[in-house]
């Protein structure tokens, strides 16, 4: 059996439907927004935008819609799942918290209807009268909106018209009437059809045309007086409302088709369209009145407003404000202007809202090798495409950079201000000087200090007991009075040594030269030495801070030895040694510190290659227990503790920052978003309140801080859509295969507009070299003004994401996959791409070519090529060849000494093998129609063999290997499953099946599967026993985690998540089992062996009271022996399952 | 007619929204997430959707059946209809058919 624990780290981004509307009040103007499964909704307010609930739904929302019933000033919500469930929802305040209640739900599916073939379409009777919907083919299912009655019901009344593209409402009606766009052999025609709510049946046909405009896809119903439709079609508009027949064909229509449009006015006068090009147009209709009196559509107008996201739906907020939703690209806050601005736009971008779907590839990679990967996504279509690099970590809010390179240290200080508790004064430290800024407002100027030395590099400078302040240089300790800025007091060490290290506390100083330690106490205007002893070795790094927060001195300093790497424990004031723990090892300490988190206190102690030990400290006898060790960078590493949120933290400033805190008694290390820190202190001045001042190689950063981590996403813009990537370590760059529009025209094909393939400085063509097979040349006939998509390979540098390099591919030549390999025994690192050469009059392309690239010197070669008889879906490296499924073929190649690629074998098992995982000398298919096949190659005869394989059909999107037996796949029916090879089975049938062990309704396509986490590895404690990690991007924009877990934590988390479904109530009230029951075409069967994360996170939102009600009763095994789990028991293990993305 | 007569007088539910709406430091990615919606009260719905169980065809014999008994009784109210059963008569035939 296989466990699995599935959770979403980036919850779903593409935006489906929107909608604005009266909907939390009948004052407030809302605005919201379909992602997928998930509903977001705003406030419209002065400031713009203001987030208030996201709201998850148990399906996928095939449509949204929103109506007001006539009786009311609210709009309320109608939602039609991909599976058919429908509700109709209400926005409610009560005790100024929202609620939503769900006034109508059911399910409307149909066991024997087939699928409409234009998918679901829901409208809703202007009148609220009635829903409409096409779900299948020949029916058209109604619902009759009875405020009495306690059902409402579905019926299907049969419809003639089979192939709809849409339907409408008409607005004006005495009967609800539907407008249709139908399509038979003779073309499209538009139809209206008079509902009898009562006898439930279609009454009377008021009008219709056919032959309507070409390729008419789109209704929009006009609102009385004028009434009738617009029907939008390729190129042409029309306005029918059985009498009046007016048609517009602006030429500006030509490059792109109408695909949604926002009604601006309530009377329906303008409305606006949006195409697949990210054009916006605004049509007017402009009106008469006809001999009786009556207002009819004289004329049509459109107009380019100009360029936006490429739109999925528009609607109109408030004042010219418009939301356009995207699921190829961001989606965005515009507004209108009567002025064009200077690109000729009457559009301004306000903001923007990111969305990583569609995502067709992704690469883990740990850039800047800081122990966690990021991920780098194709991300978006077309004009939208862009590279996303996403990574985990807590962020720092930059306020302010000031630029100043070669800081040694840096403290914070309150100088002459008394009266409030904020700083303004930082002091930094250089090699041989130290200079002094100061904080006014958010000014920040040079100053002096009068006793401070300021030809010395400062070691520690604080603010310290007595209104004074210390400064120690490596010549003396000196006290200066806070008020006259005088030295009121200095301490030397004996004999003119000079100091090494330095530990200070508001009230006591301890200094080390060479091996000897010195404690001095600070007192009222004088350093009194009160102890000095002879160390064994020389100290290298020490720490006084007191353990107890509400004290000023401390009872123990810690130091950090050379030579025998270790760090002891010693009594103050008497200098006694209590304990002294060897590191082992030969890395010196470079920075130890004592502190508490959660009332447990530690010693930790960083070491000159960024690994840091850390233990917990008995604080009576000075034992150091629980030694544990993580590496936290590869440079020496400073500790500095800091506070945030009140709660204590500690920095690790190093090539790798990292932010030390613990949850649940124990230390959580997580990544600070900055290349490298080198110093650091806290800083909360009146400007800067609650910050950090971070010192880097060239600056000093003044910030805040995140609280949590979480996701970060950097985007690259490409300007055309991404397909491919491929990390290359040794040359440190990505390869990325894109595809752009370009226009023929008469001197051939031009860009249609400029791009990332366009733009860069080195670009190279692929040579006609494979002529289409039976004709003749390969063609380059096509129309002037016709659209081609130009495929080409992007080489881009690692760090800046420069491209670099640009290869384009020949006409008709399509990149299909790619991957960065070393190949047999050659040393280098090449390219490897796959190419088809697809023309739409073959059912599947027959010709192809394998590719080896060699990117050397900022220069892409060529280095072989090899032609094949088909499109190579997916390339893998196998044990230094080249694996690649080919059509219906899984074929190696090997990398011959002349440097060539030499097929090996070859195996024809496959309706098309689309995607390959290699794993020692296993080899996973995944089939476009018949699920999962498990092969072996065995070297020695040099075949493959199909050691077994699923024989349920799927249409597959993505596989993974997880272990040697357990196999991951997705499906075209948003489905995960994973299939298990039984080696111990007896029966040579049972061992060559796969058989179904786990299965779970995502909800969303899974485009690829990659192993690799976004969180540190190995670092700091986990009690989750996760085993792997395999992350995954989705066609919405999702990236999500699945990973292995034991049975006995499945049981438990299956226990947990089952409670949860009761106490969290499913808006819509469809239940989670069916949202989770594994659901295609072809079977539904319950979800099994997944754990939904997404639900059991939830727990860490629910009230104190509501935890304890669903743990109650809920067992957990502890060392074996079965126990009932606590509340707080629960909470540690779900933060720690937080904690894997 | 120009683009801003097109742009004329643009709907307006309260003019101070996006007022203070802040463009100065050029476009805003947002980062906002809002509180998830985690109800845990059971409010009752008031209504229930169900679907018509009975067969499309079925249900259009029944309605064809029920004109067919109310067709009669109709004539016994109002003798006169004459007519309508002549007008009726070939319309059931095919149905029948």
């Amino acid at each position: 059996m296989a466990y699995l624990y599935g959770v979403t780290a980036q919850k779903p981004t593409a935006v489906t439907a929107c909608a604005t509307g009266n909907f939390t009040s009948e004052n407030d103007l809302n605005l919201i927004v379909a992602k997928n499964s998930q509903i977001d909704l705003y406030l419209v307010s002065p400031e713009g935008l203001r987030p208030l609930k996201e709201v998850n739904i148990y399906g996928q929302i095939a449509v949204m819609k929103h109506f007001r019933p006539a009786d009311s000033n609210k709009d309320l919500i109608f939602i039609l799942t991909a599976r058919y469930n429908a509700m109709i929802l209400e926005f409610k305040m009560i005790r100024d918290e929202i609620n939503i209640i769900t006034k109508a739900h059911g399910n409307v599916a149909d066991q024997v209807g087939k699928p409409s073939e234009s998918g679901i379409i829901a409208v809703i009777d202007p009148k609220a009268r009635v829903i409409g919907m096409s779900l299948y083919v020949g029916v058209f299912t109604i619902i009759p909106l009875d405020k009495d009655t306690s059902e409402l019901k579905a019926t299907s009344l049969r419809m003639d018209e089979h192939s709809i593209y849409d339907v409408e409402f008409l607005h004006g009606c005495a009967n609800p009437t539907i407008i249709v766009i139908h399509k038979d052999t003779d073309g499209r025609h538009v139809k209206t059809h008079e509902i009898n709510l009562r006898d439930k049946e279609f009454t009377k046909i008021a009008w219709k045309q056919d032959n309507v405009e070409t390729e008419a896809t789109m209704l929009i119903p006009v609102p009385t007086p004028l009434g009738g439709a617009i029907v939008v079609g390729r190129e042409s508009i029309v306005y029918h409302d059985g009498i009046v027949y007016t048609a517009v064909a602006p030429s500006i229509f030509k490059q792109s088709t109408i695909n949604c449009y926002a009604r601006v006015d309530s009377k329906g006068l303008r409305y606006l369209l949006g195409n697949m090009y990210g054009q916006l147009f605004m049509l007017l209709l402009i009106t008469e009145e006809n001999p009786k009196g009556v207002l009819t559509v004289k004329e049509l107008e459109v107009e380019l407003l100009g360029e936006i996201s490429t739109p999925e739906c528009i609607t109109y907020l408030d004042n010219g404000v418009l939301f356009i939703g995207s699921r190829h690209g961001d989606s965005q806050l515009v507004k209108l202007t009567k002025i064009k601005n200077e690109n000729g736009s009457y559009v301004i971008p306000m903001e923007t809202f990111t969305n990583l779907g569609p995502i067709l590839d992704l690469c883990v990679v740990d850039l800047d090798r800081q122990g966690q990967g990021q991920i780098i996504t194709c991300s978006g279509s077309y004009k939208e495409g862009s590279l996303r690099i996403i990574r985990i970590g807590i962020g720092i809010q930059e306020h302010a950079c000031i630029d100043l390179p070669g800081i040694k240290g840096m403290w914070s200080l309150k100088v002459g201000i008394d009266d409030t508790p904020f700083e303004n004064t930082l002091v930094l430290a250089f090699v041989g000087h130290t200079r002094i800024l100061t904080l006014t407002g958010e000014e920040v100027e040079e100053t002096e200090i009068q006793g401070f030395l300021n030809d010395q590099q400062t070691f520690y400078c604080g603010n310290v007991e007595y209104d004074q302040i210390i400064q120690v240089t490596p010549l003396t300790a000196r006290l200066v009075k806070c008020s006259t800025r005088q030295l009121v007091s200095e301490w030397k060490p004996p004999g003119d040594k000079r100091i090494g290290v330095v530990g200070c506390n508001p009230s006591q100083l301890v200094c080390a030269s060479a091996c000897d330690l010195y404690y001095i106490e600070i007192e009222d205007g004088k350093l009194v030495e009160r102890n000095h002893k002879a160390l064994e070795y020389e100290v290298a790094c020490l720490d006084i801070t007191p353990l107890d927060e509400n004290k000023s001195k401390s009872d123990l300093v810690v130091v950090g030895l050379w030579t025998d790497i270790s760090a002891v424990i010693i009594t103050l004031p008497d200098l006694e040694t209590m304990y002294t723990e060897k590191l082992g090892g030969e890395i010196i300490p470079r920075s130890i510190l004592m502190t508490t988190f959660e009332g447990i206190n530690y010693l930790l102690c960083a070491l000159g290659d960024g690994s840091m030990f850390y233990f917990n400290l008995n604080k009576t006898d000075g034992s150091l227990t629980d030694k544990k060790k993580v590496t936290l960078g590869t440079q020496p590493t400073i500790l500095k503790t800091f506070k945030s949120f009140s709660t204590t933290n500690v920095f690790a400033c190093s090539d790798r920052p990292t932010v030390i805190y613990s949850s649940n008694h124990k230390l959580v290390f997580s990544n600070v978003n900055l290349k490298e820190v080198n110093h650091m202190c806290s800083l909360n001045a009146e400007a800067y309140p609650d910050s950090l001042a971070l010192a880097t190689k060239n600056s000093v950063i003044l910030g805040t801080i995140d609280e949590i981590q979480k996701l970060h996403i950097r985007t690259v813009p490409l300007g055309e859509g991404p397909r491919r990537i491929a990390y290359q370590e040794s040359s440190q760059t990505f390869a990325v295969s894109t595809f752009r529009t370009d226009i023929q025209d008469k001197s051939g094909l031009v860009p249609a507009r400029p791009s990332a393939s366009t733009q860069t400085q080195n670009i190279t063509m692929s040579a006609n070299t494979l002529p289409k097979p039976g004709a003749g040349t390969s063609g380059s006939n096509s129309e002037i003004g016709q659209e081609v998509e130009t495929n080409n390979l992007l080489i881009i540098d690692q760090n800046t994401f420069e491209v670099l390099h640009a290869h384009q591919f020949m006409q008709n030549e399509y990149v299909v996959s790619l991957m960065s390999a070393k190949l047999g025994d050659d040393p280098q690192t090449y390219y490897v791409v796959s190419t088809a050469l697809v023309y739409f009059d073959e059912a599947e392309p027959k010709i192809g070519r394998i590719i080896i690239f060699h990117y050397l010197d900022g220069k892409l070669i060529q280095i072989a090529e090899t032609k094949i008889d088909g499109s190579c879906h997916s390339l893998v490296e196998f044990n230094g060849k080249v694996l690649a499924g080919i059509n219906s073929f899984v074929r190696l190649y090997e990398w011959t000494s002349e440097k060539e690629l030499r097929m090996e074998c070859n195996i024809q098992n496959n309706i098309t093998a689309l995607y390959l995982k290699a794993k020692g000398d296993f080899i996973l298919v995944g089939d476009l129609m018949r699920s999962i096949t498990l092969l072996q190659h065995k070297q020695m005869e040099g075949v493959f063999v199909e050691i077994a394989r699923d024989c349920d059909p799927k249409w597959m999107r993505a596989v993974e290997i997880l272990d040697d037996d357990t196999f991951l796949g997705s499906e075209n029916c948003c489905n995960l499953f994973v299939c298990q090879k039984d080696s111990a089975a007896t029966a040579d049938e049972e061992r060559q099946l796969l058989p179904e062990v786990a299965r779970f309704h995502l909800g969303d396509i899974v485009n690829v599967f990659r192993h690799g986490s976004l969180v540190m590895q190995n670092v700091g404690e986990r009690t989750t026993p996760t085993q792997g990690c395999v992350l995954y991007g989705t066609v919405y924009g999702a990236i999500g985690i699945v990973t292995q877990i034991p049975q006995d934590f499945y049981e438990f988390l299956h226990s947990l998540e089952e409670r949860l479904t009761h106490t969290i109530k499913s808006v819509g009230k469809i239940e989670h089992s069916f949202w989770r029951s594994y659901h295609s075409g072809q079977k539904t069967e319950p979800c099994e062996g997944f754990i939904d994360g997404d639900l059991i996170e939830c727990f860490l939102d629910l009230s104190r009271e509501k935890m304890r009600e669903t743990v109650e009763g809920l067992e957990m095994s502890v060392n074996g022996v079965k126990q009932e789990a606590t509340v707080d028991d629960v909470i540690k293990i779900v933060e720690d399952l937080t904690r894997i993305h | 007619m120009s683009v801003s007569e097109f742009l004329k007088g643009l709907p307006c539910h309260n003019e101070q929204n996006f007022s203070l709406f802040n463009t100065e430091n050029g476009i805003r990615t947002s980062l906002k997430r809002p509180s998830v919606y985690l109800p845990t009260e059971d409010l009752p719905s008031e209504q229930i959707i169900v679907t018509e169980k009975k067969n499309i065809l079925l249900r259009y014999l029944h309605q064809q059946w029920d004109k067919k008994i109310n067709a009669p009784k109709r004539r016994d109210n109002s003798e006169v209809g004459g007519d309508a059963s002549n007008r009726k008569r070939p319309r059931l035939e095919r149905e029948t058919n």
